[in-house]
């Protein structure tokens, strides 16, 4: 009994200096987390990408079109690169990159305009590049649709007509409150995915590096005879030290994102901590599972690698799962980082009743258990100890 | 004379050796193939229903005339928003949503038509959710088209009653305007982010390779063919030998991801072909040099998942893809220009996506050209000083033990 004991505390002991000894480990614990955590929230720190490049393309060149031109210039969300004379050198400038998109004010503009032929104004955006065209977009149509109140607000006061034309012009209109983001951060809506995103890539690596390691190295048959040839024994002293390791960086990426940056946290702490800490652990039961169906370092590397990357698009952090195919938003649901993702936005963003969030709980539990009727595979393969390059 | 011939030899050797080694290795071959294979499809499909339609949204009608339910109903018809249906108030609403339901909640206030009737602002609240970005854009553009629409006949009618000069239009919208997306015509997600992906998946696959293969060299280079005993081929003959050997096999990948993959999923392809394989060259080169000096702190071929698979995000950030670059910050903009893929995912976007012409990205051309230049000097000290001598260490501790 003692004997065994002592087996368990020889492999969390050894597991702690392999750790230590290993550059790559340090790297793979430490150094590439927190410098993606590092990297992901300052790259956003502004929140919205401002003064996008335009330019304007004023084929009237009338008084009208240039006071069309100079509302645009004042917008905050653009800057005028380019004065170009046709739409042909507007969209070489496109190609090159050097404007996300340009305006185009069409000629007689001011003549057809109030002769009541209704010139059409257009606007083109460079859609390659969906962040800055959005907001260009954005910018476009509130020049255009302030230049036509404008006009409408001349064309009724020449008559006399003396109320507040402000309804007149705009009879209908829908205000919008984004709830929890009313800043349209982009920061707040990508690092809360893409930040646990790179913890769980690199939780699943970790895993199977370690685990595979003892193979190729010729150590997994003596970590099975430290634990009495019981491999959950084994396991569990092996991926211990990992678990506290990860969750220290979780409860610093949980710090990082809410505390540091400020980003919303309408909820309880208690139930986002509880989420990071069993997200660590739903995230190494299922690189567990990998390991336990391919036993062998560099395809279970390759699968995690796979499954990892993959996480930051089927886990629809931009792009929804109920537009994705049936048969590929299936996937979203198993992997550990969507429900951290849906627990994020549900108890921080949100901020509402844990009750709505039970099931991604579960979720969680369920990674945890899932290793555990494969652990045999692992056993087998710990014992045969065959490396396969 | 006979030095050249020397050269060649060398270079003849290691080319020679080095597709052997490539296609003795399952982990060299999944990079090479499969990866660049295999991953453009399973990408490309995830996002290949391009647009975000019909996101659920429930109404809260405080006014229910024939107004209010015509808004409603232009809501429901547009592509972006899908009425799911009508909730007797807010907390109702909010439960919806809670529930996970629905994504944004329309509530029109009470006297929404007698305002429109009195010349007041009839004013509708639009709640969203904003776990994702695209359901917010499409509730934003899908109430902002309907409410202008409904709005602009009711203004050209009331101008008209008020002003005399406007008697002149015949009805409807006196200034129309007209959006027109370039290059990603559809505004699709997939056209937008796959083209530059491809470039992201194309770069990390070749230093993914070149990594794997560098472990392995230290690890056991008899196995692999090595004779420490023999003299090797110099060291920039190796470089060039094994580059030569890894455009080679990178041929038909290259070609299958920056056309066949674009084609199959029909992609904007408004650029010519040739201009994109003429840029993809330095792209591939650099790349290469990358990994060769990568090599240099990798001891063992499986260390380098550990090491590089993560910094795809990374990549993928610092090309300017998402956040553009005009507007990061003065050390990321500095990482995002001596990164291979950045100069790629401009340069083949611009190319292939915009229509854009070879001499158009002189700018990413160059510096392609550059960092290929730069990154092969860095190299070949890299594998002088620090991998040949670690490998010759390697293989003769095999020796000796």
């Amino acid at each position: 009994m003692s004997d065994s004991k002592n087996g368990f505390g020889i492999i969390f002991r050894r597991t702690w200096v392999s750790i230590v000894r290993n550059p790559v480990c340090w790297m793979g614990f430490f150094l590439l987390p927190l410098f993606c955590f590092l990297f992901l929230t300052s790259m956003m720190e502004d929140g919205l990408p401002t003064k996008v490049p335009a330019a304007i393309i004023d084929k009237d060149g009338t008084s009208l079109s240039r006071e069309v031109s100079r509302t645009l210039a004042g917008m905050q969300m653009v800057d005028i690169e380019a004065i170009p004379e046709s739409y042909t050198d507007a969209r070489q400038l496109v190609q090159e990159g050097k404007i996300f998109g340009f305006f185009l004010i069409p000629e007689n503009f001011q003549s057809e305009l109030l002769s009541g032929r209704k010139p059409v104004i257009t606007f083109y955006t460079n859609m390659t590049y969906y962040v800055p065209a959005s907001l260009l977009f954005k910018t476009f149509k509130a020049t255009a649709l302030y230049s036509k109140a404008g006009i409408a607000v001349q064309v009724i006061q020449q008559v006399g007509y003396t109320e507040n034309v402000t309804p007149l012009l705009n009879p209908v209109s829908v205000s919008t409150r984004p709830i929890g983001n009313p800043w349209l951060n982009y920061g707040i809506y990508l690092c809360n995915s893409f930040i646990p995103g790179v913890l769980q890539v690199m939780i699943f690596l970790m895993t199977c590096y370690t685990l595979g390691m003892e193979i190729k190295h010729g150590q997994s048959r003596r970590l099975l005879q430290l634990a009495d040839g019981s491999v959950l024994k084994a396991l569990t002293a092996k991926l211990l030290p990992q678990t506290i390791i990860w969750t220290v960086i979780a409860l610093f990426m949980e710090a990082w994102l809410f505390k540091f940056n400020h980003f919303p946290m309408n909820g309880s702490w208690l139930w986002i901590t509880l989420s990071q800490l069993m997200f660590v652990l739903a995230a190494q039961g299922f690189a567990l599972f990998i390991f336990a169906i391919l036993p062998n370092l560099r395809l279970s590397l390759s699968v995690s690698a796979l499954i990892g990357i993959l996480s930051f698009s089927i886990a629809a952090f931009s792009f929804p799962v109920e537009s994705m195919y049936g048969a590929i938003g299936i996937f979203s649901w198993i992997l550990p980082v969507r429900y951290n993702f849906l627990i994020y936005v549900d108890q921080a963003l949100n901020g509402i009743d844990i009750f709505y969030s039970r099931y991604w709980f579960v979720a969680y539990i369920i990674f945890m258990l899932i290793p555990l009727p494969f652990l045999t595979r692992i056993k087998r393969a710990f014992a045969d100890q065959v490396y396969v390059p | 004379m006979k030095t050249i011939k020397k050269y060649i030899r060398q270079l003849w050797i290691v080319y020679t050796r080095e597709f052997s080694q490539v296609f003795h290795d399952a982990g060299l071959i999944l990079f090479f193939t499969f990866l660049p294979l295999a991953y453009p499809v399973i990408y490309s499909l995830i996002y290949n229903p391009e647009l975000v339609r019909n996101v659920k949204m429930v109404v809260v009608d405080h006014d229910r005339t024939p107004l209010s339910r015509k808004f409603v109903r232009n809501l429901d018809a547009s592509q972006e928003i899908r009425i799911i249906g009508y909730a007797p108030d807010l907390n109702e609403a909010r439960k919806a949503m809670n529930s996970h339901d629905c994504y944004g909640i329309m509530e029109i206030p009470q006297g929404f038509e007698r305002n429109v009737g009195r010349q007041e602002e009839a004013n509708a609240v639009m709640y969203c959710d904003m776990s994702l970005m695209l359901r917010y854009r499409g509730f934003l553009v899908a109430a902002t088209n309907v409410s202008q629409e409904l709005g602009a006949g009711i203004t050209t009618q009331r101008v008209d009653e008020i002003a005399p000069l406007a008697t002149t239009l015949a009805g409807g919208d006196m200034l129309p305007i007209e959006n027109i997306s370039l290059g990603n015509l559809e505004s699709g997600f997939d056209s937008f982010i796959m083209p530059g992906v491809l470039v992201l998946i194309l770069q990390q696959s070749i230093i993914l390779a070149c990594g794997m293969a560098g472990g392995a060299k230290r690890e056991n280079r008899r196995r692999l063919g090595y004779n420490p005993d023999n003299l090797e081929p110099s060291v920039a003959m190796t470089m060039f030998g094994q580059m030569l050997c890894y455009i080679t096999i990178l041929l038909i990948p290259v070609v299958y991801m920056l056309h066949y993959v674009p084609m199959m999923f029909a992609f904007p392809m408004a650029g010519s072909v040739a201009d994109v394989f003429m840029f993809a060259l330095p792209l591939v080169i650099s790349s290469i040099a990358l990994g060769f000096i990568i090599q240099g702190i990798i001891r063992q071929r499986e260390d380098i998942f550990v090491v590089w698979v993560v910094t795809s995000v990374v990549f993928l950030f610092l090309s300017g893809l998402t956040w553009p670059r005009y507007a990061m910050h003065g050390f990321w903009r500095f990482l995002s220009e001596i990164v291979p893929a950045t100069w790629g995912v401009e340069g083949f976007i611009r190319i292939n996506t915009n229509g854009g012409t070879l001499a158009q990205q002189h700018d990413a051309y160059i510096h392609l050209w550059i960092l290929s230049a730069v990154y092969l000097v860095i190299a070949y000290a890299v594998q002088r000083w620090v991998v040949r001598p670690a490998a010759l260490r390697e293989s003769r501790k095999v020796i000796d033990g």
